[in-house]
């Protein structure tokens, strides 16, 4: 709106109530009625929404094998990721993952619900900007700048200093797939100071590893997801076969839940923490086994 | 090609018969079965590292050499071989109880249902609790399907009749599979159908040779007792019967021996098509079509299928190894095509 010169007063005044109504839109903006239809989505606004901000999540958002938030999960409504449940709901924000669902997004954004996309990081830089991201939707930028601190703290406090030998680890899960090279665990291995059999083994991303191929890289270090339920499958049956087991009883393993390196948020401290432990215990035993062999 | 089919008595009345060819036969099949073995311990991804080491050092580390080596490829050779002898075992007895060139536990529906069995038994959790409650599923199911082939397509009945059954039953016993992963709380398990469909012998251990081989071994001692029956059975029912035979024992004997060593070998690897089909077909001429004699000739040359197959399996492609029913459908199914442009007269 061009300024008249003359009534210099109205402009001002106009100026100032545009200003008003913008900042009591901002306010009433901050969704009241958040509906994630994504398991990684249903963690991360556990972490910055208030609770009462929050009308539903998914069904998998109380299963430790899916979900880094169970206990902060429970009580709350839970939906199946299908939009009419989006609209029973009332939603007034929608908060979806970036690979899934893909036909429940489509149609609630035809329909006039503001959808948030979560995407699937691959570094840790967007972990942060994921985060600072839906923060900013959810109208809590100061609860994500403080998680983001908290975060970056405990990170460098994980970090190698680099400088003595790195161990070889490997990360095994059903049916022998593994996260190689660009992939976040891999970055996260790499700040841990640790080797990625599947980068050296060329894997981008996820692929699958042969056993035989891993038990012949005698790698240092083993990296679980975490124990599965009861409930039995074959793709387990892998990370149950004898050799592995052997293998086992002779290495470091450890179990790190796929999802914290999976879904953007603060749990991927911890997962830097466990491998930093890890590697600390490695280095330990490695100078240990090399003493004792130059004394031979 | 072995001719002593009309050889006269020798001088001292004894009957030459087809002794010695049938011996050179099996000794000649053992020795194939032998190489192949031995070929499978050294086939996979690890193949150059592992000759590498077989032929370099014996010294430093040999702890990974012998871990593959016993714990990953020794286990899956034997696998291939008694899951082959089975199949093969198993083809040449159904089409000499059927009188059917066409019958096969795959064809016939009796993998699908052994492939049922052993999935409820898995999924449902009862196998962790009693490890053999896997193949007792596995033979509870394949002696569903092959009373049901019987019940449905009778012991007279035409290739198209039996393989009408076949269809029917598989398309049921498949769907149900599928319903039951589906249901399964696990997440993985829906994705599992392609292993219970086309079988597959990567990653297996001795867990699994412990499970399987007792009834399997006991499947074969009841198969190959039913020689002589069958030889009769082939000159008509009624000439069996006269001749002293029970067709009813003999029927049970290969209900109960089908069911034991093909349920068995499904419910460790899945289902393995094709292998039964092709073996008795190939190696029949050298047995002079007697029953009896296909029988030992076709386990051993289902095991030395099974074996190349495996093999293929791991060495065909770059990616990710093939499942073993892929490589037993790519030989068989066009094998199949061939049989049945070949049967077309009798079947219209």
């Amino acid at each position: 709106m061009a300024a008249r010169s003359g009534k210099s007063s109205t402009p001002r005044l106009a100026a100032g109530a545009l200003a008003l109504l913008a900042a009591s839109g901002i306010a009433a903006a901050n969704p009241q009625r958040i509906v994630s239809i994504n398991v990684c989505a249903d963690a991360l606004v556990l972490e910055l929404a208030s609770r009462a901000a929050i009308a539903s999540v998914t069904f998998m958002a109380t299963d430790p094998y899916f979900s880094p938030r169970v206990e902060e999960a429970r009580g709350i409504p839970v939906n199946h990721g299908q939009a009419e449940e989006v609209i029973a709901f009332q939603a007034d924000l929608v908060v979806a993952g970036q690979y899934s669902g893909q036909n429940a997004k489509g149609l609630l954004r035809a329909l006039g619900y503001p959808v948030f996309e979560l995407e699937l990081p691959v570094a840790i830089p967007q972990v942060r900007e994921q985060i600072r991201r839906l923060a900013a939707a959810l109208g809590e930028s100061a609860r994500g700048e403080a998680l983001i601190a908290r975060l970056d703290a405990r990170l460098s406090a994980a970090q190698d200093p680099g400088g003595s030998p790195r161990p070889l680890a490997v990360i095994y899960q059903p049916n022998g797939f593994t996260l190689g090279r660009g992939s976040l665990a891999d970055e996260l291995l790499t700040w841990a100071g640790i080797d990625n059999l599947a980068a050296q083994a060329g894997i981008r991303f996820w692929g699958r590893l042969p056993l035989e191929q891993l038990l012949l890289a005698e790698p240092d270090l083993l990296i679980f997801e975490q124990s599965p339920g009861k409930a039995p499958a074959l793709a387990q049956q892998l990370l149950a076969h004898p050799a592995l087991q052997r293998l086992r009883a002779r290495v470091i393993s450890r179990e790190i839940p796929n999802s914290h390196w999976t879904c953007p948020g603060p749990w991927l401290a911890d997962a830097a923490e466990s491998l930093a432990e890890a590697r600390r215990l490695w280095s330990v035993e490695h100078a240990v086994q090399r003493r004792r062999s130059a004394d031979r | 090609m072995p001719s002593s089919a009309a050889a006269p008595p020798t001088v001292d009345g004894s009957r030459p018969g087809p002794v010695r060819p049938l011996a050179a036969l099996l000794l000649s099949l053992a020795v194939l079965v032998a190489v192949l073995f031995i070929a499978s311990l050294l086939a996979g991804r690890a193949f150059l590292p592992l000759l590498q080491r077989l032929l370099g050092h014996f010294g430093g580390d040999g702890e990974t050499l012998r871990l593959i080596l016993l714990e990953i490829r020794l286990p899956r050779a034997l696998l291939a071989v008694l899951i082959g002898a089975t199949l093969g075992l198993a083809g040449a007895v159904l089409q000499g109880l059927l009188r059917n060139p066409l019958a096969e536990p795959s064809l016939i529906g009796t993998s699908a249902t052994a492939a049922l069995g052993a999935v409820l038994s898995f999924y449902s959790g009862l196998a962790g609790v009693f490890p053999y409650a896997l193949p007792l599923g596995g033979m509870a199911g394949a002696i569903v399907g092959v009373v049901l082939v019987i019940v449905l397509a009778g012991s007279n009945g035409g290739a198209s009749a039996l393989i009408l059954a076949g269809i029917a039953i598989n398309t049921l016993a498949a769907a149900l599979t599928s319903l039951v992963l589906n249901l399964a709380p696990n997440p993985h398990a829906a994705l599992e159908l392609v292993f219970w469909l086309l079988g597959s012998l990567a990653d297996c251990s001795f867990e699994h040779v412990r499970v399987a081989a007792p009834f399997i071994l006991l499947g074969w001692l009841l198969l190959l007792g039913g020689g002589r029956a069958l030889d009769a059975l082939s000159l008509g029912e009624d000439t069996a019967r006269s001749l002293g035979f029970r067709l009813e024992s003999l029927r049970l004997r290969i209900i109960l021996g089908i069911g034991l060593s093909v349920g068995a070998s499904v419910a460790v690897a899945g289902s393995i098509g094709f292998v039964g089909l092709i073996v008795p077909h190939v190696l029949r001429p050298w047995v002079q079509q007697r029953p009896s004699l296909l029988l030992s000739v076709s386990a051993l040359g289902g095991a030395a299928l099974t074996l190349a197959a495996d093999i293929i399996a791991r060495l065909l492609v770059p990616g990710p190894e093939l499942k073993l029913g892929v490589v037993t459908a790519l030989i068989g199914a066009p094998f199949f095509l061939h049989l049945l442009i070949r049967l077309r007269s009798s079947l219209s």
